[in-house]
């Protein structure tokens, strides 16, 4: 057995991969205005849709792209209701988490306890050989990989890229894309869609790499944690990437302590994310809320009537 | 007290028409965002002067209604019409299934019961909603405040069970469930005018920390030791379980749910406080300007929430299920939430949406039992009424959007 520390790090990039893709998806969203408190549906999505497609092809990547797609499909659900429809974003967004649980209960039932050809770890030759290090980093499965460049090509594609200007521009001054002839509805559309199509990789990681297993509600509270983690990184990629390892490594804590056999309560670390994401904004109090895009702060400020 | 309205009001409806016209940037942006309530509570308020003007509403108010109900029947059609693809999607025979959910759920006893025994916490917590929404707050957070309550009245009936007379620990737990729901609401009001810390995530994040903290008393601190399997704390003492209705097997807990109800529709209605919280809701700006005191305002109205949801946490633990365990509302405190923009916000409607609501998850047994369906089915046909609802069945949002 490893050391305490590399073996809860290494357990924070494996299970912070998941709240990671989540995260970074809905940042997407959120930069475009839009608050998905479905990203617990997605994510549910996308991991049974990741685990039925593999079982059924016998390939972990048309899972993946399955997983894609359902999260997709479930967030433009979403954006339908608010974008076109302008239902209130918090109670559209829990209505698709209920229909997300709804329908993978329906679905999934089948797939409860099936084996599949799972997207297994895979030691990096060479760099996993590094001390500790290769352990944490480089010594896992392909998401996990993959996701060391999605972070910084979302924060790339959102600071660097046309497509991401538009999107933050939907965000903060809507009434600047009128201008130039853009459609805002367009630019929300396509940025609450692709960020559920994140969201459902990481669910698609959780059911395919992390847990190889599905079963009902197996993200249990996941895509939350997301919701709280893009607050906590102020709507900035390279900081959910920080993020998601921080409360990862939350996560990976307790059972790498009782592996050592010291009896440790974990639900006192489970609420570490949340008890930290409340601390970070108490912390920098508005600050972090101007960091918010001013859409995204129009739609915490709208009445409820 | 209403004397004591009429200056408040004049004064409030000259700053809201000052606000909306004279500020050009900033304001804008407000009142674009706020269209659906001041814009749509203020005039009404006006027109309610002269006695023709509310003949002519209450003529417009009847072609709504006629419409509304059009627009409500043609949106959970298209509701129900979805489900059933997902039926036969799935290989089921939808007549078979709509006909077994009809039968199960509304044509015995038990079930009906369970209907009422569901809803009371449901409606509870959604007014729980209500309330905060009247000031304009998003309290996402009913489900960890439902748990919270459920805590404390646990832990009361621990401590006091064996010692103390039923009675008595049933009014200990009633004062203790609502005190503590009301603190964890407390608590996010108190960021929210302190450090700025917007409500409606703070409640969000709260629930996941009021979930652990049932998690770890179940698991170490309150764990039954003469329990076997998935943890849970020591059974209710008989005396302290709430008495069922009459010869029913419905708890008292649909009663404190009207009761609740009745108040919180009064006291929105009819006292200066439930004015003073629509002022607040329609316009905070001019709310401030009249010079109500309005961080109390907020608090006492995220307040009054958190009390009620610690409420439905203590009929659900001492009505129902009489031991803390894993899973103890089943996502009640989100179900409240969807129940309470069902009814918009009204606190009678939201009887209506609690019982609806708890219909159609007393029909997920139904589903499981005799259509050998997964239970958690029935959450595609609840978010399938709340999409419809949500997004079909209010009036154009150009024109001053939903009613109230």
């Amino acid at each position: 057995m490893s050391s305490l520390p590399v073996d809860v790090l290494a357990g924070a990039v494996a299970g912070g991969t998941a709240i990671m893709y989540a995260g970074l998806g809905e940042t997407i969203s959120e930069r475009a205005g839009v608050i998905n408190l479905g990203t617990e549906g997605c994510m549910l999505g996308g991991a049974l849709a990741a685990y039925a497609a593999t079982a059924t092809s016998g390939s972990p990547w048309v899972g993946v792209l399955a997983g894609i797609g359902a999260g997709a499909a479930l967030a433009a659900v979403h954006a339908l209701l608010v974008v076109t429809r302008r239902a209130n974003q918090f109670a559209s967004g829990l209505t698709v988490m209920f229909l997300a649980l709804g329908i993978t209960s329906l679905f999934g039932a089948a797939y409860v306890g099936r084996q599949i050809d799972s997207l297994d770890p895979w030691a990096v030759p060479g760099l996993s050989e590094i001390p500790a290090l290769g352990e944490i980093l480089f010594d896992h499965d392909p998401l996990t990989y993959l996701s060391f460049v999605v972070g910084p090509a979302v924060w790339w594609l959102l600071y660097r890229a046309r497509p991401g200007l538009l999107v933050r521009a939907a965000g903060e001054h809507s009434e600047v894309l009128l201008v130039h002839g853009y459609s805002t509805t367009v630019i929300r559309y396509v940025a609450v869609v692709v960020g559920g199509g994140l969201c459902g990789v990481g669910g698609a990681q959780l059911a395919i790499a992390y847990s190889n297993a599905w079963f009902e509600g197996m993200t249990v509270g996941r895509g939350f944690i997301a919701v709280a983690l893009v607050i906590f990184a102020a709507w900035n990629p390279l900081r959910i990437m920080a993020g998601a390892y921080l409360f990862g490594a939350a996560l990976a804590l307790s059972p790498a302590l009782q592996a050592r056999g010291y009896g440790i309560n974990q639900f006192a670390l489970d609420a570490i994310p949340f008890v930290v994401t409340l601390l970070v904004l108490a912390l920098l109090g508005r600050r972090t809320l101007l960091a918010a895009p001013d859409e995204l702060r129009r739609v915490f400020e709208t009445r409820t009537t | 007290m209403p004397a004591q309205l009429t200056p408040d009001e004049a004064a409030v409806r000259t700053a809201a028409a000052s606000t909306t016209t004279t500020h050009g940037g900033p304001a804008t942006a407000v009142a674009t965002a706020t269209a659906t309530g001041p814009g749509a509570a203020a005039p009404e308020k006006a027109a309610g002067a002269p006695p023709s003007a509310e003949v002519a509403a209450d003529e417009s108010r009847l072609a709504a209604l006629g419409g509304g109900v059009a627009r409500w029947l043609a949106a959970l059609g298209g509701a129900f019409a979805i489900f059933t693809l997902f039926l036969l999607v799935k290989g089921a025979n939808p007549v078979q299934v709509y006909a077994d959910m009809w039968t199960s759920t509304f044509t015995n006893q038990p079930s009906i019961e369970q209907i009422f025994i569901k809803a009371a916490p449901l409606l509870l917590g959604a007014l729980a909603v209500v309330v905060p929404a009247r000031a304009g707050l998003i309290n996402v957070g009913g489900e960890g405040q439902i748990l919270i309550g459920a805590v404390a009245a646990g832990g009361i009936a621990l401590a006091f069970d064996s010692s103390l007379g039923g009675g008595l620990v049933i009014v200990l737990m009633t004062v203790g469930a609502m005190a503590a729901g009301a603190a964890w609401a407390g608590l996010a009001a108190l960021l929210r005018l302190t450090v700025g810390i917007n409500e409606a995530v703070s409640t969000l994040l709260m629930n996941y920390i009021a979930l652990d903290i049932l998690l770890y008393l179940i698991y170490e601190p309150w764990k039954d030791p003469n329990g076997t399997g998935q943890p849970t704390s020591a059974e209710l003492a008989d005396a302290a379980k709430l008495p069922y209705l009459g010869t029913t097997s419905i708890p008292v807990s649909i009663v404190f749910a009207l009761v609740a109800t009745v108040v919180v529709a009064a006291l929105l209605r009819y006292t200066a406080w439930g004015f003073r919280l629509r002022v607040v809701g329609g316009n905070p700006e001019a709310a401030r300007r009249a010079g109500l005191p309005v961080a109390l305002l907020l608090a006492s109205a995220m307040v009054v929430g958190g009390a009620l949801a610690g409420l439905a946490g203590m009929v659900h633990f001492a009505g129902v299920e009489y031991k803390l365990r894993t899973g103890i509302t089943t996502n009640f405190g989100y179900i409240a939430f969807l129940a309470s923009w069902l009814a918009r916000h009204n606190p009678v409607s939201v009887v209506l949406a609690a019982l609806a609501l708890a219909a159609i998850t007393v029909a997920g047994d139904s589903l499981q039992i005799d259509a050998n369906l997964p239970a958690a089915t029935v959450n595609i046909l609840m978010g399938l009424v709340l999409i419809a609802v949500l997004g079909w069945t209010a009036r154009r949002k150009s024109n001053g959007g939903a009613k109230r």
